[in-house]
């Protein structure tokens, strides 16, 4: 179980740089590349509703509602979530406290059954999200540095000129032996994504359907990701984003988690 | 007919080109487009029910047959050589081209859920292989504190460990198999063994060994009967000749099958062994007849005693070939396809034989000539009437003792259906094996040191009702059940079900609190529980044992053995259980493969009792008809009855269970049967109507169709009796049952036959009473 930081994965990930130097006529590096999508400016603070629908092989689906709210706090990135559907589960919620440092994620869970909020830990990034085709990994918590990056080459589909980045691991044992990423030159979105799993054959496709400038920051509403090996899918959409509503501190903390929305 | 035969002889070198040039166009054929099927799922009949929902929930659940692989080190496997085999091999599965990646379970990639003082803890058992002695013991703490894996990947004496690869139905070949031993045995050291077992490796040798042994086989059994029968023929000539009309007729069947594209079935293999015992009848018979004519007659010309054989033979080859064709054609009521064809084809075949017996074997002989006349006979007594003293001795004690074969007969009868009660039916694979081979021995190990080897799903289906398997009363129903079958049978090792996953968070969440290892009493902390674990745990894990929305449930029983009383023990336990489901409105049904099998193998049965009483039915009325009597009809079935009781009869007595290929046997019996009542029957109203005393009658047919029904016996029990030499264990039970029908048929139809004929006084009440006005 991994920190649950689907906004970070949006903002960090995905998003825009608006103040990129884009216009610079030199030929950028991969990991250049990849690190403007990396380390992008984002609000301090996120508000959002997360419709996660996974749907699998013979097309039945698992909706899930979720109300999330997400801080940076310098040198701690907090988030919580509170699920609102389905309602057995309405009212479950998830804290996690992300450090900068190499210090490993804080994580609690409060089941409203057991009425009692609980410590996970948990050693892999190679994590599922929810038991979406999403890894935390997938969702931005991946280092700069813990691949190596390559541009492969230039390609102009539909009008608009994209990098294509291969990154490569360090770690052998990592779940992909490689991802490729076609990035818009224009804003740096990292639009499409295929990885590669460990035997070099192709595991899943990320798709970026969406994005919208919301208080001046370009946050992705829409993606989804195929496991092509598994014919499994997750849609994700944002609803009602609010960026820099000053979610106060206290917000992230055991006694909000039980108390609900 | 028989003026058509005649005119045929002026042209007995085309016949015999015509027919050669078919058999080599068929035989052509056959080299070319045979294929075999070695896919035991391709004899499913899928349009069943039964099939329809196994197949369906198959599908849900990704259910499929395991390959297990066991690493064995009597030093226990906690250790880092014997982790990091576990590893590399659990790598090396993952990578074959057959196996799905996900399908590959080993500790090293199951994650292991447990609870702290605060809160949970997910962690891999291991990744790095461990190699400090502290973090060995935790490893093998962290195993024996996880019921889900304790026992289940790793033996609870903790020498054993396996990796479980699931494959699909149809990817199964003897290379792939071998490129597994191999795998295997190139990961085993002076301390680790390796072992190799599960269903699809049984079912795979099973598939491929089968055929194989009887192509072994084959050659040696037609060697056998070639010389069995140049000794009763005396005629090196007269034998290729008969053997020719098996032979052609074979290559017709199997060339026709492979004409219109149909594959050769394991049960296919069963039509050469008919084939063999029926071809063989009718060229003894003609070739009886022909020796007895030329005895008599030793100076008539060849074409002159081809016409007399003709003239007498012609109708009981071309009854005994009907009759045993539509026994054949009564197959078709089997709901199996494979048993269909070998139905048809070998009804082809029969027909064929008939043909060729009445043109290639006349034209044989006017080509290669006569055989010559036994000098025997000239010396021999003829003893008035008939020219075999033997013979006619048999007939009068028979008919003398006529209530000794009557009484026998009863008896006989009544024991074998007291015997009959004690078949019993099998699916099982595993049991077609050896108990010493490799096979059967691996399987022993890995059913001692873990739940079992086999494998039978049932499927919980609340018909469309989402979420009911989140209900608290409903898994604990289930958890109920699951926990009584395990405690009532010794044969299930294990079950596995949602109610597990349920427990163990439950648990898990309750600090590892033993007490809590329980189906909680909320809907909604089932629902959150459950939701944790697929955040926390590998959510595929779910997805084998429960659908999407909680509609349908897979609870796994592991068993010990594949038989299907192992498999119906466990039936039984579950059937306990209906009705509570059933008010939870909640339908019980079942998937998987053995249990396919075991409702496999009651079709097949089914059909084949159904076949039988069909083929009896019309057998009375052929020879009714053919004889233009009633009595004879029923006399004539007489020692097919007798034969298939006493078959069934001894099987139970014997323990030799009903399977696939000892059920079609049954066929064999009528097959076999048949033709000694024909031929014996129309001799006798051919000698019958020549006299007046029915003693001289019996001699004269006993001589006659008596001596030609014992050689044919003779001829064919040699033959089969090869296959008891043979590997494979279902070969060889085929070899004794086959030579067994050939005995108590022959047997039946001089004694009790005889007997019923010489009492009826059919063919002489008419007689007796032109005597009387």
């Amino acid at each position: 179980m991994k920190t649950l930081k689907i906004t970070l994965a949006v903002t960090v990930f995905f998003l825009v740089s608006g103040l990129a130097n884009q216009m610079t006529a030199q030929q950028l590096t991969g990991r250049e590349i990849i690190d403007k999508v990396y380390n992008l400016p984002t609000g301090e603070d996120q508000t959002s509703d997360l419709t996660m629908t996974l749907i699998n092989k013979s097309g039945s689906k698992r909706v899930r509602k979720i109300k999330q709210f997400t801080k940076d706090m310098g040198d701690v990135e907090k988030s919580i979530m509170f699920f609102t559907a389905p309602a057995d589960v309405k009212n479950t919620s998830f804290m996690s406290w992300t450090y900068d440092s190499d210090k490993s994620d804080d994580q609690w869970i409060y089941l409203p059954a057991l009425k009692k909020v609980k410590r996970i830990s948990s050693d892999s990034k190679s994590d599922y999200f929810m038991g979406s085709d999403f890894t935390y990994d997938d969702l931005g918590d991946r280092k700069l540095d813990d691949d190596t990056h390559k541009l492969l080459r230039e390609e102009t589909i539909d009008g608009v000129d994209y990098y294509v980045v291969e990154s490569i691991p360090k770690d052998e044992d990592y779940m992909y032996s490689k991802t490729t990423t076609w990035i818009r030159k224009d804003n740096f979105i990292g639009l499409k994504k295929e990885f590669y799993d460990e035997d070099g054959e192709l595991l899943k496709i990320l798709k970026i359907k969406k994005f919208e400038e919301i208080s001046g920051f370009i946050v992705i509403t829409s993606s989804e990701m195929e496991n092509v090996q598994k014919n499994h899918r997750t849609t994700m959409i944002l609803n009602n984003v609010e960026i820099n509503t000053g979610i106060p501190a206290s917000k992230f903390s055991e006694r909000m988690m039980m108390r609900g929305i | 007919m028989e003026k058509l035969l005649y005119k045929l002889l002026n042209y007995s070198w085309v016949s015999m080109i015509v027919i050669l040039v078919i058999t080599a166009l068929f035989f052509l054929q056959m080299k070319e487009n045979t294929r075999m099927e070695t896919n035991l799922d391709k004899y499913m009949p899928h349009d069943h029910p039964a099939f329809i929902y196994s197949d369906q929930a198959e599908e849900w659940f990704n259910i499929k047959d395991g390959i297990i692989i066991a690493l064995e080190n009597q030093k226990g496997v906690f250790n880092s050589e014997t982790l990091d085999t576990l590893k590399q091999l659990t790598k090396r599965f993952q990578k074959f081209d057959e196996i799905d990646k996900a399908d590959v379970t080993s500790l090293y990639t199951a994650d292991n859920i447990i609870g702290t003082v605060d809160g949970m803890d997910v962690k891999r058992f291991y990744k790095r292989v461990p190699k400090s002695p502290e973090k060995l013991q935790q490893l093998k703490e962290n195993v024996e504190n996880n019921e889900m894996i304790f026992g289940r990947l790793v033996s609870t004496d903790e020498t054993v460990t396996v990796i479980i690869a699931e494959i699909g139905d149809d990817v199964f070949t003897q290379e792939f198999y071998n490129e597994i031993l191999e795998v295997a045995k190139a990961s085993e050291t002076d301390d680790i063994k390796i072992h190799v077992a599960g269903r699809p490796i049984v079912e795979g040798t099973m598939a491929l060994l089968g055929p194989e042994d009887m192509k072994r086989m084959v050659p040696i059994v037609l060697l056998v009967i070639f010389l069995v029968l140049f000794l009763t023929l005396r005629s090196f000539k007269g034998t290729l000749i008969t053997l020719g009309v098996v032979f052609f007729s074979t290559i017709w069947a199997f060339g026709l099958m492979a004409v219109v594209n149909i594959p050769i079935y394991a049960v296919s293999t069963m039509i050469p062994v008919m084939l063999i015992a029926i071809g063989v009848a009718d060229g003894i018979h003609l070739y009886s007849h022909l020796h007895t004519f030329i005895d008599h007659n030793p100076t008539a010309g060849k074409k002159e005693a081809i016409k007399d054989m003709i003239k007498h033979m012609w109708k009981p080859v071309v009854m005994t070939s009907i009759t045993t064709a539509v026994g054949f054609i009564s197959l078709l009521t089997s709901q199996v396809y494979p048993v269909k064809y070998f139905g048809i084809f070998t009804a082809f075949g029969v027909m064929m034989a008939m043909v060729f017996s009445l043109i290639f074997l006349p034209a044989g002989i006017m080509i290669f000539g006569l055989p010559k006349a036994r000098k025997i006979n000239k010396d021999e007594d003829k003893g008035g009437h008939s020219h075999s003293k033997l013979a006619n001795n048999f007939a009068s004690i028979v008919v003398k003792n006529k209530y000794v074969s009557l009484v026998g007969t009863a008896v006989i009868i009544v024991l074998s259906v007291i015997g009959m009660q004690k078949i019993w039916i099998n699916s099982s694979f595993l049991d077609k094996f050896e108990e010493d081979s490799d096979i059967v021995q691996t399987d022993k190990f890995i059913n001692e040191h873990f739940g079992g080897t086999s494998t039978l799903n049932l499927i919980l289906d609340a018909d469309g009702k989402k979420d009911v398997f989140k209900e608290p009363e409903v898994l604990k129903l289930v958890d109920k059940m699951q926990k009584d079958v395990n405690n009532q049978l010794q044969v299930v090792g294990n079950t596995f079900s949602l109610a597990d996953y349920v427990n163990r968070m439950n648990k898990v969440m309750n600090a590892d609190d033993e007490a809590y290892n329980t189906i909680p009493d909320s809907k909604d902390m089932i629902a959150q529980y459950l939701l944790l674990y697929e955040m926390s745990g590998d959510p595929e894990n779910l997805n084998k044992v429960v659908d999407y929305d909680y509609e349908k449930l897979n609870v796994m029983f592991q068993l010990k053995s594949d038989n299907s009383k192992a498999i119906n023990s466990a039936l039984d336990v579950i059937h306990t259980y209906e009705d509570d489901f059933n008010q939870l409105g909640i339908t019980l049904n079942y998937a998987g493969s053995g249990y396919k099998g075991l409702v496999f193998t009651d079709l097949i049965l089914e059909g084949q009792i159904m076949s039988l009483i069909l083929s009896l039915i019309i057998i009375v009325v052929l020879l009714s008809v053919m004889f233009r009597s009633i009595g004879i009809g029923l006399i004539g079935s007489v020692p097919i009855i007798v034969t298939a009781l006493i078959s069934f009869g001894i099987m139970g007595y014997l323990g030799i269970p009903l399977n696939t290929t000892t059920a079609l046997l049954s066929s064999i019996a009528i097959g076999i049967g048949i033709d000694y009542a024909v031929h014996f029957l129309e001799q006798y109203r051919h000698n019958a109507s020549q006299t007046d005393d029915k003693l001289v009658a019996a001699q004269k047919t006993m001589a006659h169709s008596g001596k030609a029904i014992i050689y044919n016996a003779i001829v064919v029990i040699a033959g089969f009796l090869v296959l008891l030499f043979s590997v494979f264990p279902p070969n060889r039970e085929l070899g004794a049952l086959v030579s067994l029908n050939m005995f108590t048929s022959f047997v039946g139809t001089l004694t009790i036959m005889l007997v019923l004929l010489y009492m009826s006084n059919i063919y002489f009440k008419k007689k007796k009473q032109t005597n009387k006005s």
